[in-house]
């Protein structure tokens, strides 16, 4: 087996057919909306009277207009993807560090918080339209409090936030479980080594837990991120589709409201784009800090 | 002799053999139909005349798809990009049904629609579904926006029932000191919204010009003082509480339970709420046209023969497909009315029927008599023109917009 792996045919070989359906179903398909988003809007099905006209797809997009709702879908997503690594990430890390650390009913916890990631995103939307059309309004009743304008799904202030918060609730569980299954993998020695030397339970998470789950909380950085540019199931069913208020919304409804295909490519590719572009950030930034952290030791080790 | 014989009952034989074979093949047809609720009022009429069919055409089977409206437009115009819509389907008239005869999904009826079959259909009715001379849909039912009026809170609160613009002012004032909410809306869903501003708009603005703006007519506008007072009419409506608080976030069931539970005097929606109506609230509700402005349109109303039923071009059975869509058409048309779903496209004798819904029975009158009948703005218009009425009626509901911004908004479809 192992002469057989070495061989780097032999491995061309195996993976072929993995690299082959994936260029078929992902990498294509990316290509030919790039090609679509080029070109001028075309009555459905007959292709050849659409003409190039470049970018100006991309440039509708950007062009203010009272009536372009883009720029503000992508600040919509922006907002969403800060919160989720300024509140939900930290939150997940705080769950993750308390379940990690020990205490009574602990598995008990760590599956209820993971509860809302496997019910489906229908459901969870079906559960929250509720929580926000009666009981938030009963409970303000008793409070005396004032109901927002229009109700809080559709008044224009409180209508982000009434979406935005399903989805933070549903995969704090997600995140948290990573977090946990990784500080759970940190050697005990290490944890017990610093017990002895005196470090206390919030010295312990800063200094030794964070720092060596670097890599875990990496890819759940990369997971929120993505994951908030392509936000789509949980608010379209909450704001029962009257709306175009995230980047995936607007393409949806461009492409099957409005059947502008070529416009609706250039925005899916706009959010191809930007999911790229924030995951190789995220890597130039975790690299550069590792960089500087293993210059360091290095430095540290010469002396 | 004997070999002509045997010839004759060689030749017999294979002929049974073959007109067996004959009497056996049965034909497979794919349907998509919208009333997957149970609380659909055509569901049942829907239902019965799958059975008919059944009966009359045993050599046709039915595969049926049951979808939720908007979730059947959606579906139909994605299988249309892949050639694969259903061999007969629901669909709506007007703009989105040109959007498929445009892109060649829908097969023209014309070669089948004998002299005798157009003799039973209601005249004037295929405005709409016919496209440069030919006929690609059959209706099977005429739609009319309506006013429900629950008679039972007009009396308890001692209010008049709205013939006019200002008495019906006068009876939204009236119930909201009473602490009633005077109608109701499903928001959420943006085209029951639709229903109040095109028939206050068709008050103010009539027929013609919305007509044109409708299906963008040459020199069509929408800046018009008329589109304006029309749309501010509606923005009074609001501002004076005639809509529940949170009318832009209810859907439209939603916004109904309310009604249904008596609780809401007035609501202006399409005829086949009336099928909606239990007996009990049937005897309770009268409908009417919508109140008059005196602009000299007051007898006009919105509908039209706006559904039906329609053939894939692709079809691999044109003929057995034409032969369920126009059955389904002309029988949808009679259950639905019995069953008080809806008025009837078709030409139909009811005199043996004692128990039809009153308030079917009053639109179907009052209908009888329109000066002219318009498609909803949101069904005559198609894509994204369909969207931005949708889109920016909500927002002069949420009070985002003023009717001179959703006058410009508007314009822009004509650019």
């Amino acid at each position: 087996m192992k002469r057989v792996l070495s061989n780097k045919w032999s491995i061309a070989v195996f993976v072929l057919p993995t690299v082959l359906f994936f260029t078929y179903i992902v990498i294509v398909p990316i290509f030919k909306s790039f090609y679509y988003s080029l070109l001028s809007e075309i009555p459905a099905k007959v292709g050849d009277q659409s003409e190039f006209v470049w970018f100006a797809n991309y440039i509708k997009m950007f062009t203010p207009g009272r009536r372009n709702d883009f720029p503000g879908a992508v600040v919509n997503s922006l907002s969403y993807a800060a919160l989720s690594v300024f509140i939900q990430l930290p939150f997940s890390l705080m769950i993750a560090l308390i379940l990690a650390n020990g205490i009574k009913g602990e598995s008990l916890y760590r599956n209820v918080f993971f509860i809302p990631v496997v019910i489906s995103s229908v459901v969870i939307s079906l559960l929250w339209q509720r929580i926000y059309k009666d009981l938030v309004p009963a409970v303000y009743e008793v409070l005396n409090l004032t109901v927002p304008k229009n109700g809080f799904l559709a008044n224009k202030d409180t209508k982000l936030m009434a979406v935005f918060l399903p989805s933070l609730w549903q995969f704090v569980g997600y995140h948290m479980l990573l977090m946990y299954g990784a500080l759970k993998s940190i050697p005990s020695d290490i944890i017990e080594a610093a017990t002895v030397d005196g470090a206390g339970a919030s010295r312990m998470a800063l200094r030794i837990q964070i720092p060596m789950i670097k890599p875990m909380l990496k890819v759940c950085l990369s997971f929120s991120l993505i994951g908030s540019f392509k936000l789509f199931d949980t608010p379209w069913i909450l704001l029962e589709r009257a709306n175009k208020q995230l980047p995936a919304l607007s393409m949806y409804v461009e492409m099957f409201s409005n059947h502008k295909y070529s416009y609706a490519s250039a925005q899916a590719m706009f959010i191809v784009f930007e999911c790229l572009a924030f995951t190789v950030l995220l890597n130039i930034l975790f690299k550069d800090r590792d960089d500087m952290v293993s210059r360091k030791g290095r430095r540290r080790h010469a002396a | 002799m004997k070999k002509l014989v045997a010839l004759v009952l060689s030749l017999a034989m294979m002929l049974s053999l073959t007109a067996a074979f004959a009497e056996e093949e049965v034909v497979t047809l794919t349907v998509s139909s919208i009333w997957s609720a149970e609380t659909e009022a055509n569901r049942a009429p829907f239902l019965k005349t799958l059975e008919e069919f059944e009966a009359a055409h045993p050599n046709i089977k039915l595969e049926v798809e049951w979808f939720e409206a908007n979730a059947w437009k959606e579906t139909g115009e994605t299988l249309a990009l892949s050639d694969s819509l259903p061999d007969v389907f629901y669909w709506n008239a007007g703009g989105v049904l040109w959007n498929l005869v445009g892109a060649g999904d829908i097969l023209p009826l014309d070669e089948y629609l004998t002299d005798e079959i157009m003799a039973r259909m209601e005249p004037g009715l295929l405005v709409d579904m016919t496209f440069d001379g030919k006929v690609y849909q059959l209706p099977y039912t005429k739609a009319a926006s309506m006013m429900y009026c629950n008679t039972e809170l007009f009396d308890k609160y001692n209010v008049k029932i709205p013939e006019t613009w200002d008495e019906l002012i006068a009876a939204v004032k009236t119930f909201r000191e009473n602490g009633v909410t005077p109608m109701t809306v499903g928001g959420a869903d943006q085209w029951p919204t639709n229903m109040y501003t095109d028939i206050i708009a068709l008050r103010y603005a009539g027929d013609a010009a919305c007509r044109a703006a409708y299906y963008k007519t040459e020199g069509a506008t929408f800046m018009t003082q008329d589109w304006i007072d029309g749309v501010a009419a509606f923005k009074q409506l609001i501002d004076l509480g005639a809509f529940p608080e949170d009318a832009a976030s209810l859907t439209r069931d939603e916004s109904e339970v309310a009604y249904f539970a008596g609780e809401i005097p007035m609501y202006v929606h399409g005829q086949w709420f009336s099928g909606s109506l239990s007996p009990e609230m049937q005897q309770k509700v009268v409908a009417i046209k919508f109140p008059a402005v005196g602009k000299g349109y007051d007898n006009q109303y919105m509908g039209g023969a706006a559904e039906g039923f329609c053939v894939a071009s692709y079809t691999e059975h044109p003929e057995e497909a034409f032969i369920a869509c126009q059955f389904f058409a002309e029988n949808l048309s009679k259950n639905g009315y019995i069953a008080g779903a809806g008025l009837p496209a078709w030409k139909y004798d009811f005199s043996a029927y004692t128990d039809l819904n009153p308030v079917m029975a009053m639109i179907k009158e009052a209908t009888s008599t329109a000066d002219s009948m318009l498609l909803w703005g949101n069904t005559a218009l198609t894509g994204e023109d369909a969207t931005l009425i949708g889109d920016t009626v909500y927002d002069v509901l949420t009070g985002e917009i003023t009717p001179e911004q959703w006058c410009e908004d508007m314009e822009t479809i004509f650019e």
